[in-house]
């Protein structure tokens, strides 16, 4: 899911180092588990549960109340009919049409985007994982692209269950359980080439991933109330070189940012809703000088509502907006998303959003919408192959009706559309 | 007697308010196939129909009639393994109501059940009176 620029090498060689570091982080934890049956298991295998329990459309990232329920829990639910292996891998190959060409002078181009292998379940009773490790199919590099180790346990506050844990993770919003946030609001999938699926570009929320460690705290009471407090830091060039990022991949030194959450949760079974803020602090410094090059101040709200009844037809709504003032710069940045879908028998699909970004100044404001529609074969209870077969395959249009460029000058909108066909499979 | 407005009214409505709880206390005849909707929306995340498929929960197939924790292959809380209960359609609504009241400690969430009505239940059990 990143996209960090950074020097390529070969598609062999970077297919190699892929494989390395592959071995290096996943062999000693896959150890753990060598007793263990020769499957690649995942959550579904881990929870007996079927992918349409967790996830809207019988497919991730977007969460049912279940599937919010289950990440707040640690990934550490199961069957409790033994330790599984918690490997998982997915795989999206895209073919991209858009409307100017790019430095080849082709339009359309066909890409394998991203490869992934996940450390994605129960590591103990009470703790979990959700790492993400990624080959870019355009970058032919490989990285840790998200990570999120948690603990959480339960207790009773006030006579009411809470759930409380803590997250080692590498993105501000990672760890949220809402499809709002930028971490895992939509579009789930975007084209790999082209202006992709516009909005604004932050610093603070979106603008850190993948080059911080953080930690935060949170809790959820009585399957209601959800706070998070957490802070982020940079990580050092060598470090960000390591992990497959690149040592020049980091915005600046970032000394420990201010990250809180609060939301109100509803769950209804046959529906779910929510409403909530958020917000991240912070500075960074030039690594170069020390001089600070921005101070931003992050603040957002966001709601949804999914209507879930028999699964057989799934409505969800979905929307936010986010401030960022940047005390350096003297600039502000906002972005407003409203976002719709349906789901028939948790197969077919179909979904709308709507985005608006602006700034103080006028540079890199966007706005327009996205288009799409998917099918979904399996991921039910009754699927062929399930839980080790899942596949979506979809076409998703996003139209710009304003395009500004980072001077304020207006350009033409329609030069940054796209049409964008993907096939996502995960296993 | 002289029998005022608001004495009409408060009669009327009382009147009222008996007749429609009576059908609540009465024994309500359940429909499977609104019970179908009912498992679905409510219990189908963490329950299959299937016989030895197990998720969050264990089977419900055949569960009428059933005793208590011995579906094989679950992990049960000790309070439901030890608990001797036979799953009648009477125990069984008790239990989708307010599982924690009647078995305290066992570990199914549905702290509120009591949101369905006792149609939605009395369904419920039809339709999985015929889950095999």
């Amino acid at each position: 899911m990143t996209r960090t620029q950074g020097t390529a090498g070969s598609p062999a060689r970077a297919r190699a180092g892929f494989a390395r570091r592959l071995c290096a982080w996943l062999l000693p934890l896959a150890a753990l588990y060598a007793t263990d049956a020769l499957a690649v298991p995942s959550y579904s295998r881990q929870t007996g549960q079927e992918c349409a329990a967790c996830h809207i459309g019988a497919f991730g990232p977007a969460l049912t109340p279940y599937g919010m329920r289950f990440k707040l829990g640690g990934y550490t639910d199961s069957d409790g009919q033994g330790r599984k292996v918690p490997v998982s891998a997915m795989a999206v190959g895209s073919v991209t049409h858009t409307a100017t060409a790019d430095d080849s002078g082709k339009l359309t181009h066909a890409d394998l985007a991203e490869a992934s292998v996940f450390l994605a379940g129960r590591i103990t009773d009470h703790i979990g994982s959700f790492t993400q490790v990624t080959y870019d199919g355009l970058e032919h590099k490989t990285a840790l692209d998200l990570l999120d180790v948690r603990y959480a346990t339960t207790r009773q506050i006030k006579g009411k269950d809470t759930i409380l844990g803590v997250s080692i993770n590498n993105a501000p919003t990672l760890t949220d359980p809402l499809n709002t946030l930028p971490a895992w609001g939509y579009p789930y999938v975007s084209a790999p080439r082209g202006a992709g699926a516009g909005g604004a570009e932050f610093t603070g929320i979106g603008g850190l991933e993948g080059t911080v460690i953080g930690a935060s705290g949170y809790a959820l009471w009585n399957d209601h109330l959800y706070t998070e407090l957490g802070t982020y830091r940079s990580l050092s060039p060598s470090a960000l070189s390591r992990v497959g990022v690149g040592r020049d991949a980091s915005p600046g030194i970032l000394h420990g940012s201010e990250y809180w959450r609060v939301a109100w949760l509803g769950d209804a079974r046959h529906a779910g809703w929510s409403v909530g803020m958020f917000g991240n602090n912070g500075s960074l410094e030039s690594r170069e000088d020390g001089t600070r090059t921005a101070r931003f101040h992050d603040l957002g709200v966001d709601g949804s509502y999914q209507f879930l009844g028999t699964r057989e037809h799934v409505f969800a709504v979905n929307g936010s907006y986010l401030r960022e003032r940047d005390s350096v710069a003297h600039d502000s940045v906002a972005e407003g998303k409203l976002n719709a879908s349906y789901h028939f028998r948790n197969t077919w699909g179909g979904s709308v959003g709507l985005f608006n970004a602006t700034s103080d100044s006028g540079a890199n404001e966007n706005r327009g919408y996205i288009l799409q529609a998917d099918w979904t074969p399996w991921g039910k209870e009754d699927s062929w192959q399930a839980p080790w077969a899942n596949l979506r395959l979809g076409v998703q249009y996003v139209g710009f009706d304003k395009v500004r460029d980072e001077t304020g000058a207006r350009e033409k909108a329609s030069d940054s559309n796209s049409l964008h066909f993907f096939v996502w499979t995960a296993f | 007697m002289h029998i005022t407005p608001p004495l009409l009214l408060a009669g009327a409505l009382c009147a009222l308010g008996l007749g429609l709880a009576a059908p609540a206390r009465a024994a309500v005849a359940g429909r499977a196939d609104a019970g179908s909707d009912v498992y679905d929306s409510e219990c189908a995340e963490c329950h299959s129909l299937h016989a030895g498929k197990n998720k969050k929960g264990p089977s419900l197939a055949a569960v009428t009639g059933r005793t208590a924790g011995t579906v094989p292959g679950y992990k049960y809380s000790d309070a439901l393994a030890h608990s001797g209960i036979v799953w009648t359609p009477e125990k069984l609504a008790a239990y989708i109501a307010a599982p924690k009241k009647v078995v305290p400690g066992g570990k199914m969430k549905y702290d509120d059940g009591g949101d369905l009505t006792a149609q939605d239940i009395a369904d419920l059990l039809a339709f999985l009176k015929g889950a095999h």
